[in-house]
This record gives C-alpha cells, structure tokens and sequence, in this order.
C-alpha cells in the first residue's frame, strides 16, 4: 500500500431502510493509518450504523468503502458486494458482548482462527492465552461466558477479536451495557490498544473516554458529518451550533 | 394408487358424525370446566407450605402427567365402579377423567405463572402499602391468570384431541362414529379423512389463537 | 373386596415383553422422529416458499387432529392408499415417527430462532463461512436450547405409545389390557401397568426441569 493511500475512504455513503429511514445521507470519510476516529453524535444519527457498514454488516444503498486502497464494500444496481477476504481485516467488538454462550473463553477465542485460517488448536491455543494474559484474565480462560462480569465478557471479546490480527478494530458502544464500576477496566484494554498505534473507529456516549483516546473526533448527526477535527476542537470548541449544543447537553448530564 | 374414492358415504352418514361431535364437545367443555376450576385449586394446594397437603397433591399431579392418558381412561372406566360400586353414565365418566386429567395439567400451568410474577412487582405492593392478601388480590392473581391463558387454551384443545380415547370405552364421540361408520360403509379412508378434518377445523383456529397471543406478549415485552 | 397384587407377578413375563416393546417402539421414532423434525425445522424456517408451505401444513395437521385418528388412519387407509401390506410394527412406527416429527419440529424451530441476531453479526465480523456459522456457532447452540423440551417431548411420546394398543400392537398397554381382561382383575394389573409408565416417565420430567435449570444457566449471557 503506497504512503498515501488512506486506511479507510468511504465515498458518497448513502444507507436507509427500505428507501424511506434514511440513516446514512452522502458520508465521505477518508482515515489514515495512524487515525484513531472517535464518532459521536446523538441517537439515530448513524454512528452505529455506520460502523456495521464498515464491518460489512449492512446492505447500503449507494456509495463505497475501501481499505488500504481495496474497495470491498460496493453498492451494484441495488446489491451490496462485499469483498470477504478484505473484511477479515477488520475486527469489531460490540455493545452487548456476542460471546458464543457454548464455547469457554478460549473456544471463543480459538473458534475463528481454527476456521478462517486454518490455524491448529494448539497454536491458536497458545496465542489466546498469550493475549488472555495480557488482559488479565487468564485465570477466566476455561470458565464460560455466563461466569463473566460484563467487563471481563467484554474484554474477552476484544481478545478474540484481536486474534484474527486486525489492522483496524471497530467499537460500538462497548461500554454502554456495562455497569459504572466495570466501564474502566474495559476502556484501559482500548486504551492499551491506542498505545500499541492499533488504527480504530469508536462510538461511544462516554466523553471523557473520547477526549482521552481520540486523535480525531467527527460528529454525526442527521446522517451526514457535522463536525470533524482534533478532539481538543471539536470537544472544547466546537464550530457548528448543533455540535455545541449536543456536547453541552452531554457534558452537562455526566456533570 | 386405483384406489376410487367415495366420499358420498361418509355424507350420507352424516347424522351419526354430527351426533359424535355434539358429544366430543360435551365432553370438551365439561373437561375444560372442571380443569380449569380444579387446576387452579390444585394449583394454590401445591403450593401450601404444609408438606401434608402438598405432597399428596404434588403425588396427584404428577400421577396424572406422567401417564398415558389412555390408561388413566381404562382404568377409570374398569376400576372406578369396583371400587366404588358406582356407575355413572358412561359420557359423566369420560367426563370425570378428562377432567381430571386435564385438571392436573392446568394446575401446573397455573403454577408456573403464579411463581412467574416477579418478586419486584410484590416489592412494589408492600412500598405501596397493600396487605398479603390485596397483594394476591390484585398482583398476583390478575397477572398469574393473564399470563397461564395461552398454556390454557392449548391445554384445552389438546384435551379435545384427547376425548378421541373414550371411544375405546365405547362412549360414542365422534372418534367412535368415525370407527363404526368406517366399518359399516367399508369406507375406512374416506370416514377417517373427514373425522380427522372435523377435528383439525376446531383444533387449529384455536392454536392460531394462541399464537397470536404468544406474539402479542412477546411484542408488548420487549 | 380383596385386592390381591400377587397375580401380577404371576403375568410379569408377559408384562415385561409388552414393556420392551413400548420401549423399542418408542426408541425407534424416537430416532426417526427427531431426523425428521429437525428436517421439517429447516424446512419451515427456508426462504423456499413450497418447502415452508408443505413443512407447515403438515405439522399443524398433526398438531391439530388426535393421534387415535392418525394411527387409525395409518393403520387401516395406508395399505389401502399404497396397496401394501403394512405390519402392526410399521404401522405404529410410521404413525409414532410422524407425530414426534411434527412436536419435534416446533421444538427445533423455537431454538434455531433463538440463536439471535447478534450471534450471526459476531459471527461475520470473526469471517466466519456460512458452513462454519451453521456447524460451530447455530447448531451447538440450538441443541442445547432443544435438549429440555426434546426431552419432554420423548415423554410425551412414550406415553402416546400407548394408543398402539389400540391397533392390536402388543404393547405394554395391551398385554395390560389382555391381562386384565382374561383375570377380571382390572384393579391390580392396570393399577401395575399404570405404575410402570409413571415410574419411567417420572424420573425423565424431572431431569427435564434440572436440565432446564443448567441450560439457562449456561447459555445465559
């Protein structure tokens, strides 16, 4: 991939449901490598949507999404081509965990190793408690996902996330689910992450995270990119009227 | 298949099948009656902190869930006048075990939606002040009846299929006209054809009933 | 009167050859049944509008009418319709099967519906093929959500075995029956036969609750 070339360039995204709830109206983002994008903005706005388009979750009405220079996310006269073998190099980690229920901690996390790649069960094995290690939860790596607290399910969905060695870790809403006193143990393995220059796209409610972790931060709203700059901007002086009085609003609640 | 169907015998025998219905359903409803009221008495029992009451009716329900319907049918039919020395009209005695079969099935369903009402909802009433008993009265009760009426109604339809077993006793259902007519006319697929549509056309409205009720809870639960 | 349980033991040997029947038949459709309830589960949840057509018309019509008037549908209108002869034993498997499809069917469809959403999202965010998703994430799953209520529905068809007394299968039932009849002593012998069925049935209602109880507590996320 030359220099240049951005990690991400989603061009004239446009994504509603059934043609009549527009959620996406004409996004065009373009992130490098070294980007860590904080997406915030109020309900509805897309950011959720945004990032399971990325993910290639979603159908999209028009548009494409390319990673270091591939287009894989294309709309084609109504269909939606998605190029499988690009989209393995990303990872997401969700709001409501999705742990598999019947496998242990580290079937979890060996599952699609073993499966995608091919990987052998000992070798997939011995990563995953590597990185089990690394987050502290070890100890967890036989026990089932309904033993866990919500921070530790989340963190081990970040794990098994990671074993697949993304070059770009989507966030939705990690933390929202999680009760006050586990948000911290979850957002210190991100931010660990950040540290490690690991490329990510985050939604999150929480400010004081995204002022902490965020190289850039865009606000979305309406479908369409309102505001997007620094974090130091766009959180503590924000252009446009509706970014102010969303984050005022915001901050005055965590206050 | 050179079998030729004749569905004009069984049309012409109409006025028997009709006949076995009007008892199918005599024995339905008379069921229903008693398992609906029996039930929930045995389901109020069931949960008696008295070890004395509970176990025999526990005993008594399981009894009747964990054995084929059909026995418990036979043997009422044989052994309920021996030991007894009674005999009430063979349709009263269809009616007594069906009832009672049923009876036990309900209670359990009346059961389980009394212990589905959330502990949070009972907390609710002591904060707002109501005695045990309005808290039964009008917590528990409304929302325990709410909630066991779709396991009811399917109770209910499935003791309209099980009514087909009398017949084997010789009460004369519409499973029993069925069988007799089948004999007679040598009409066997075409009489076991409509017997088992007239039982389909009652059983399955009912079941789409359920179903919508299940669907509606569900929809106004999330 | 006197009740006199000794003449019981006196028939055990032919009680027991009717149990093993019982078991036998309920075994077998036990293994057919299931087969073809998972099948009809696929089928009804298929994108294939005649596969889900034919799959629901057939287990609503036998969820909807008696297994007496299936049995003796099966029984006395096959061999007429496919111009064979149909033994008591094939006669009672085919009917048996077909039932425990039909109730096992609803019981598939009910966990494969339960494997959610977000299941499937994990799934495609890890690359996952769709062979993969089906055979290590959705259908792991989806048995243990059956298991408890496919427990009870093998119950519920051990018990329904009974009816095949009916047809002159030598059951269980019948030889109770038989029995009964030829001693005048319906008292003591259907008072056995009855205690038989419980005393088996029993202990498997009771696991499907503890079974219940370690499910949810597993899957429970």
């Amino acid at each position: 991939m030359p220099d240049s070339a951005p990690l991400v360039r989603i061009e004239g995204l446009h994504k509603s449901y059934g043609g009549v709830v527009k959620v996406l109206q004409g996004l065009d983002i373009e992130m490098k490598a070294g980007d860590r994008v904080v997406v915030i903005g109020p309900s509805g706005g897309g950011k959720s949507t945004l990032l399971r388009v990325l993910m290639g979750l979603e159908k999209i009405d028009s548009g494409s999404v390319s990673f270091a220079g591939k287009s894989y996310i294309s709309a084609d006269g109504g269909r939606t081509a998605i190029d499988a073998k690009v989209r393995r190099s990303i990872g997401m980690v969700f709001q409501h965990y999705t742990l598999f229920p019947h496998l242990s901690v580290l079937g979890n996390l060996v599952l699609a190793p073993m499966k995608v790649r091919g990987e052998k069960r000992a070798a997939a094995e011995e990563r995953a408690m590597a990185l089990l290690t690394r987050f502290g939860l070890a100890q967890k790596a036989r026990s089932y996902p309904a033993q866990l607290s919500g921070g530790q399910k989340q963190r081990v969905a970040i794990a098994r996330a990671l074993m697949l060695d993304p070059k770009l870790m989507l966030f939705d809403e990690v933390t929202s689910a999680l009760d006050p006193e586990l948000v911290a143990e979850v957002e210190q393995v991100i931010l660990q992450l950040a540290q490690q220059q690991m490329p990510m796209v985050i939604v999150t409610h929480d400010m004081w995270f995204a002022r902490n972790i965020a190289s850039r931060v865009i606000f979305c709203a309406g479908g369409v990119v309102v505001e997007d700059g620094p974090p130091e901007q766009v959180l503590g002086s924000p252009k446009g009227e509706r970014t102010r009085e969303f984050i005022e609003r915001v901050f005055h609640i965590r206050h | 298949m050179t079998y030729s169907f004749d569905f004009a015998s069984v049309f012409r025998n109409l006025g028997p099948l009709w006949d076995g219905l009007l008892v199918t359903i005599q024995l339905t409803v008379a069921a229903n009656a008693i398992g609906l009221t029996l039930g929930f008495a045995l389901a109020l029992l069931v949960m008696s902190r008295w070890a004395a009451i509970r176990l025999p009716v526990m005993l008594f329900i399981e009894f009747f869930r964990c054995t084929p319907a059909i026995i418990q049918i036979v043997w009422f039919f044989y052994c309920v006048p021996m030991l007894f020395n009674v005999f009430l009209g063979s349709v009263t005695m269809g009616i007594l075990a069906l009832g009672l079969n049923l009876a036990a099935f309900n209670a359990e369903a009346y059961r389980a939606s009394i212990q589905a009402v959330p502990r949070e909802q009972l907390d609710a009433g002591v904060a707002l002040g109501l005695g045990p008993f309005q808290r039964i009265l009008h917590i528990v009760l409304p929302s325990a009846v709410r909630n066991s009426v779709p396991v009811l109604l399917t109770n209910g339809i499935g003791t309209f299929q099980q009514s087909a077993l009398v017949a084997i006793v010789a009460v004369q259902d519409l499973m029993y006209q069925g069988k007799t007519l089948a004999t007679q006319t040598y009409r066997p697929i075409e009489t076991f054809t409509v017997v088992a549509l007239v039982y389909f056309a009652v059983s399955f409205p009912v079941s789409q009933v359920v179903g919508y009720l299940e669907r509606r809870r569900e929809a106004l639960a999330s | 009167m006197t009740l006199d349980f000794a003449i019981v033991v006196k028939y055990q040997d032919a009680l027991l050859l009717g149990l093993w029947m019982t078991l036998k038949l309920t075994l077998i459709c036990i293994l057919f049944g299931c087969v073809l309830g998972f099948l009809l589960a696929l089928a009804r949840t298929s994108s294939n509008v005649v596969l889900r057509g034919v799959s629901s018309v057939y287990v609503e019509f036998f969820r909807g009418t008696p297994v007496l008037v299936q049995l003796f549908w099966i029984f006395f209108c096959l061999p007429l319709v496919l111009g064979i002869e149909l033994s008591n034993l094939a006669s009672g498997v085919i009917a048996l099967t077909l039932y425990m499809g039909a109730i096992s069917s609803e019981t598939f469809r009910a966990a494969l519906k339960a494997v959610g959403r977000e299941q499937m999202d994990a799934c495609v965010a890890l690359g996952l093929s769709p062979f993969a998703r089906t055979t290590s994430v959705v259908l792991p799953q989806a048995v243990l959500r059956a298991a408890p209520t496919l427990l009870s529905n093998c119950v519920s068809l051990f018990k329904e075995s009974a009816l095949v007394s009916a047809v002159g299968m030598a059951d269980l039932m019948f030889v109770g029956q038989n029995i009964s009849n030829n001693t005048a002593r319906p008292i003591e012998v259907l008072t056995v036969v009855a205690l038989i069925y419980f005393a088996i049935a029993f202990p498997l209602t009771r696991a499907v609750t503890v079974m219940e109880g370690c499910i949810l507590k597993k899957l429970a996320i």
